[in-house]
């Protein structure tokens, strides 16, 4: 290979002017081509992303309802930072996401572990387990409406059949965030698992064979083993998680409204955005909230991202 | 033996385990079905529940069906994905080939910015989108939903990771023929780009099946409604109320996503799987 390049760089040496100056005139030709094959995705870039990103900075300085437009400062960063409506939505969204996160992880990692170590049905096993997050969390959120329904909902009467206290889930504002964990866990747990079994199958056999003769028990083999290997893998699923769990919508939308009811217990962040934004047409308002929400997720993904680097 | 015997034991008990958690995750869609074919279920809700219905018959899915927005949405939904879906592709195949084998100006920076948009939530970009196509008189019609999926930075780093795979003197060989870098993109690489061509259009089909935000924000027109604006508007209107037309719905709305995905798991699971182990 090397040898290759050699001679061919002779030959080149070799070559004539007016061939050197064809090869650049190609060169040029190509470079331009490259920019060419970027073009679509750059004025996606410019069109849909700075664009945009640009403009609702400016339009948070604004009163505006898309048509009427008057500078008022900082009012509306005053306004969304004073609001307790807006503080309520940060609170819902956090605890749902660290809810979430907190319990789907580790309880994916678990079942992760065990259908690896499962002789029989492995695949059977991740295409049910994953099943969940597959279909939309719309149709998802429709049947839970009914699934934790306090009075003829199916949880309630299986928690009850085998003794457990029921909840009234989304009926009362004090157990309604459960009802989206719950949700959330269902519909997440599904990638969690898929994503660690991945990983969990790219650790290298022998690190466990050098362990077993060594004399460490399987739990032991876990423990030492499996984990410290794992930590890339949740610290991907830890950032994925609140960046997903700090967008929260969807589902909350379908089942509370815009103002995620009962008593705005479900609001999220997004939510709030949409209420202003889509409902009340207060473009600024809502802006002035975005950059809000985007600065917060951008600061904890960096916390998120520090905090592995330190467990790596 | 004993340690064999041991072995066997807790094999079978995380069997079980698996067995009885996977039945419970698959719960909610074993009452959908069930309530779904219940004739009685709109008035209340049985109650215990029951996983044979009383009365079966089809009669909610009878009226799902007559309804007909459903199938305007199914079609809807069609259209939106099927676009977006070889929009994204086709842009990040060449977009992601091009930071794999190129060799121009800006390259690494130009790079890093298509990265800093994987950054980038759609809700600071929610309003400005929805005045710039309403400027352009688009709302209430596909464009909106199809044309921004033009730029997709996850797809694009996964092209440019594939294609980093692939040999450069591929692309030395062809040069010598005096190929132009369209005609060697078409003929010696786009060939080879199936396997991730594959993982690409699964991912981001299910992105944008399931989109909501931003489809709820600019279709207002119910004939142009998607599959999830429908559920979701439906299922604001009638609440808890009608159970058995509720899960009928959902059944329909669910059961060919399960289906192509039943088929198509092996693909689907380890573009997801793929999608995931970059985060390393």
């Amino acid at each position: 290979m090397n040898k290759d390049r050699a001679e061919m760089g002779t030959n080149v040496s070799v070559l004539s002017n007016e061939n050197v100056e064809t090869i650049k005139k190609k060169k040029r030709k190509s470079a331009f081509s490259w920019y060419l094959f970027l073009l679509p995705s750059f004025v996606g870039i410019l069109l849909f992303m700075v664009y945009p990103i640009l403009e609702s900075f400016r339009l948070s300085f604004f009163q505006s309802n898309g048509t009427i437009e008057n500078f008022i400062g900082l009012k509306n960063f005053q306004l969304v930072l004073t609001s307790k409506t807006f503080w309520n939505t940060v609170w819902n969204t956090f605890f749902i996401a660290f809810c979430q996160i907190a319990i789907t992880i580790p309880l994916g990692f678990i079942f992760a572990s065990m259908i690896n170590s499962v002789r029989r049905g492995q695949n059977f096993f991740k295409v049910v387990y994953f099943l969940p997050n597959v279909t939309s969390i719309v149709a998802a959120a429709m049947i839970f409406q009914f699934v934790l329904h306090p009075e003829m909902g199916v949880a309630n009467y299986a928690l009850d059949a085998i003794g457990l206290p029921t909840s009234s889930w989304f009926s009362d504002p004090s157990t309604s965030k459960w009802g989206v964990i719950l949700l959330a866990v269902w519909h997440w747990i599904g990638f969690v698992i898929i994503i660690c079994l991945a990983n969990l199958q790219a650790i290298s056999p022998e690190m466990y064979e050098a362990a077993r003769i060594d004399g460490a028990s399987r739990i032991q083999q876990w423990l030492f083993i499996t984990i410290p290997n794992m930590s890339g893998t949740f610290a991907f699923l830890l950032i994925t998680g609140w960046i997903g769990g700090l967008q929260r919508f969807n589902e909350v939308y379908v089942l509370g409204g815009p103002n995620g009811s009962p008593a705005r217990s479900i609001q999220t962040m997004g939510a709030f955005i949409y209420e202003r934004g889509f409902t009340g047409f207060e473009f600024g308002i809502a802006s002035a909230a975005t950059y809000i929400m985007f600065i917060i997720i951008l600061i904890f993904t960096f916390i998120n991202l520090k905090v592995s680097k330190m467990n790596l | 033996m004993n340690q064999k015997s041991m072995d066997k034991l807790t094999g079978t008990v995380k069997f079980v385990i698996l067995l009885i958690f996977g039945v419970l995750l698959m719960m909610p869609f074993i009452w959908m079905v069930s309530v779904g074919f219940d004739r009685t279920a709109n008035i209340t809700m049985p109650f215990p529940p029951r996983l044979i219905p009383e009365e079966i018959s089809s009669f909610n899915f009878g009226i799902v069906f007559e309804n007909g927005r459903l199938i305007q949405s199914y079609i809807n939904s069609g259209i939106v994905t099927t676009s977006s879906v070889a929009l994204q592709v086709g842009a990040s195949l060449l977009a992601g080939y091009a930071f794999s084998k190129g060799r121009f100006k800006y390259k690494r920076l130009l790079f890093i910015l298509v990265l800093c948009t994987l950054m980038i939530p759609m809700e600071p970009r929610l309003i400005p989108l929805y005045t710039l196509f309403n400027s352009f008189g688009l709302l209430n019609s596909f464009w909106p939903l199809i044309l921004p999926t033009v730029i997709n930075g996850m797809l694009i780093f996964l092209c440019k990771q594939f294609f980093d795979q692939l040999p450069t003197t591929l692309r030395e060989a062809a040069q010598i023929d005096g190929a132009g870098e369209f005609r060697i993109f078409f003929t010696v690489y786009l060939p080879l780009a199936g396997p991730i061509a594959a993982t690409m259009v699964i991912l981001s089909f299910i992105w944008s099946w399931n989109d909501f935000m931003w489809p709820l924000v600019v279709l207002n027109d119910q004939e142009l409604h998607t599959v999830p604006l429908y559920l979701a508007s439906f299922s604001l209107e009638n609440g808890t109320s009608l159970g058995g037309l509720t899960m009928a719905l959902a059944t329909v709305s669910i059961i060919p996503i399960v289906v192509l995905y039943l088929f198509l798991q092996r693909y689907i699971i380890q573009s997801i799987a793929l999608s995931g182990v970059k985060g390393e």
